[in-house]
């Protein structure tokens, strides 16, 4: 829920400020999108962009996808207010990328083309359009989510600047940051996109970098110092390094926690946009220094944006962060506001709105792949569409996914961001992950388990989510009066990614052995890959 | 979607060190891949389980075993803080290792599979790919 915010925490100085960097970024940013823009109608650069990156370069832009506003802004947030539980979440982070290190990112881009779907169905050539099909959806179902929660982030950001924003401030500032959107999506492609991945990736790491070394600084560089100024100024000594201030209590919260952790280490590595872009490096190698250079850096982030919350609660006080804004979003620029005044808060909430654009960008990009490529390439007109036509549909798919994104964020922009976000990264890990690494290592898996497993995993969360807490029950739910949350967990992690694992295995084996020659081959192409 | 690999029709030419396997075998039945495909999987499933299974572990622990996790090590530091810091070092040695790994035993064996698989491949096949732009893969990466 959005609170009530008497005023922004942002004085009238750096709110400019702020407005004139954006603005900046942007317009830089857009004209160098549109520059490196497919030249020609291929729709191999559309998808896949620059080949040929050099693994720094390519490790920026995957951490540039990976690590979005929620963990800037979020995440801080959490470790202000509660501490290790706040700890436990960045961790998590860091822990879901090494999955695409050890075992997606080379057997999928080895066996891959332009989307999941088609390594789908190269490894399972039967069912190749109905799990398409499935897929389409699925991918479609999380990027909207996870979409709508950066719009709806940006309407809380600016919560930030203006005090709760009226409907006009609310519509303009989706449908403005929407556009931008659309336009790096479906103009600029794949290379659009990973300009600003860029570009947001270097601010995001060399801000959060300058902020961290001030904090540490106030401290003589003595990390016990800090922790000791974090327990004193959190109002509740050392509880505030101890497990369970969030997620204490009863053992259903500290079930909850666990099955959110579940969700982000599996989820994460599973989201579409993340995938699409193991796909572009050309050789095996660059791909795995490019997915190490990115792990070094989220680790990097996240371990900065741990320091920062703890110096947001010992330089400005739980109290006063809670005051401000009760989920926390807040400790950030109330931090930068009393180490850097208001240049770094200006530079911060700078920062905090590149980085939305840049990873709703990317999200937009994924799903148009997906439609333009899985639905309408091989779905509808299968297979049969030019480049062109194809090329066209991507392009009509970002405006409509970026369309669809704006209308939802605004009819739901009192929804939590992460509700939404841990929503996203469930369907994720229950229908996609599960499809995926069965079809890389299983060699009994066929179509009709991935049908199962995709569509399962999908309404399972769903329908789970709608059965909790989330929706009904309790005064913060999206409908407080009702009462039908059966479902006692808000996140659905723990009981729905075990039932995609369990329905894939069950579709396999209920039925017809298929004849195992394709994944002989598909294994051999994965392991050893062609180039 | 057609298929990748094509069967010879033909008894393809092998370069003179690969005598084996007989012609009719595929790459998937070469007992080098086969040592390969194990060897991946394995360390693929330690690693994971090393580094993913413990964070989950240490998120237990966290959440059931509280008096364990806040025994205090040094000023504010507790055993849970030091097990969070911990986490970040296990990946980094793990990401590490896997590198090394892939790098030291795996690619050298896989890219002598990849030019098998290269030979097998009809004449016409390779004459079309070497037309087209290809790709250098051991390209030099002097940019940043």
């Amino acid at each position: 829920m959005v609170t009530t915010i008497a005023a922004g925490v942002v004085d009238p100085f750096s709110r400019q400020l702020t407005f004139v960097l954006f603005l900046s970024v942007v317009v830089v940013t857009l004209f160098a999108a549109l520059l490196i823009a497919p030249q020609r109608d291929e729709v191999g650069e559309f998808y896949l962009g620059n080949r040929e990156m050099s693994p720094l370069r390519n490790g920026l832009a995957m951490c540039g996808d990976y690590l979005s506003a929620a963990t800037l802004l979020g995440s801080t947030g959490l470790v202000a207010l509660t501490g290790y539980d706040g700890l436990l979440y960045l961790c998590g982070t860091t822990v879901a990328w090494m999955m695409v290190l050890l075992v997606i990112a080379e057997p999928l881009r080895n066996s891959g083309r332009f989307t999941l779907g088609d390594t789908l169905a190269l490894r399972l050539p039967q069912g190749g359009r109905s799990v398409r099909l499935a897929l389409s959806l699925c991918t479609l179902a999380i990027c909207c989510l996870y979409l709508v929660a950066q719009l709806v982030g940006s309407v809380a950001l600016l919560t930030q600047f203006t005090g709760v924003p009226s409907s006009t401030t609310r519509t303009l500032c989706v449908v403005v940051i929407g556009t931008i959107v659309i336009v790096y999506a479906s103009l600029g492609g794949m290379p659009g996109a990973t300009f600003i991945q860029i570009v947001k990736a270097v601010m995001l790491i060399s801000g959060v970098a300058v902020t961290a070394v001030m904090v540490l600084h106030r401290f003589d560089w003595n990390v016990n110092a800090l922790l000791e100024a974090a327990t004193e100024n959190s109002g509740i000594g050392q509880r505030f390094l101890e497990p369970g201030l969030r997620y204490g209590g009863s053992t259903t919260s500290k079930l909850d926690f666990l099955s959110l952790q579940l969700a982000i280490v599996l989820g994460l590595a599973a989201l579409p946009h993340v995938m699409m872009r193991l796909l572009a490096p050309r050789s095996t190698n660059v791909l795995r220094s490019s997915v190490v250079w990115a792990a070094g850096l989220v680790g990097f982030v996240c371990l900065a944006a741990g320091i920062l919350g703890l110096g947001a609660t010992a330089l400005v006080g739980r109290d006063s962060i809670v005051d401000t804004d009760p989920k926390g979003d807040a400790a950030v620029l109330l931090l930068a506001q009393s180490i850097g005044g208001g240049v770094l808060t200006a530079l911060l909430s700078c920062l905090a709105f590149v980085t939305l654009l840049a990873v709703a960008a990317g999200l937009t990009l994924a799903a148009a792949s997906s439609l333009a490529h899985d639905l309408y390439g091989e779905v509808i007109r299968k297979g049969r569409a030019t480049q062109a036509e194809e090329l066209g549909a991507a392009r009509l798919a970002a405006v409509l996914i970026g369309a669809l994104g704006m209308g939802l964020a605004l009819l739901s922009w009192e929804t939590n961001v992460s509700t939404l976000a841990f929503l996203a990264f469930a369907i994720a890990a229950s229908a996609l992950l599960p499809t995926l690494l069965y079809s890389l290592f299983w060699r009994r898996f066929n179509s009709r388990g991935a049908l199962l497993s995709l569509c399962g995993g999908l309404v399972c969360s769903v329908l789970l989510v709608v059965f909790s807490p989330v929706v009904s029950s309790t005064p913060s739910s999206i409908y407080p009066s009702s009462d039908f949350a059966w479902f006692p967990l808000q996140n659905p992690g723990i009981v729905s990614i075990p039932a995609g694992f369990f329905l894939g295995w069950l579709g396999t084996v209920l039925s017809r052995r298929e004849v195992p020659d394709t994944y002989d081959e598909f294994e051999v192409r994965a392991l050893v890959g062609v180039d | 979607m057609s298929n990748y690999f094509t069967r010879p029709d033909e008894p393809p030419t092998y370069s003179p060190t690969y005598t084996e396997p007989p012609p009719e075998q595929t790459i998937h039945a070469h007992p080098e891949f086969q040592t390969l495909r194990n060897d991946y999987r394995r360390f693929a499933a330690v690693s994971t389980a090393l580094a993913v299974g413990g964070f989950l572990l240490y998120v237990l622990l966290s959440n059931f075993a509280p008096g364990i996790m806040n025994q205090p090590l040094a000023g504010h530091l507790t055993l849970g803080l030091a097990l969070g810091l911990g986490q970040f070092v296990v990946m980094g040695v793990t990401a590490w290792r896997y590198v090394r790994r892939m790098r030291t035993r795996f690619d050298p064996v896989a890219r002598g599979l990849r030019s098998q698989l290269e030979q097998r491949r009809p004449a016409q096949h390779r004459a079309a790919e070497q037309a087209g732009p290809r790709p250098q893969s051991k390209r030099e990466f002097r940019t940043w």
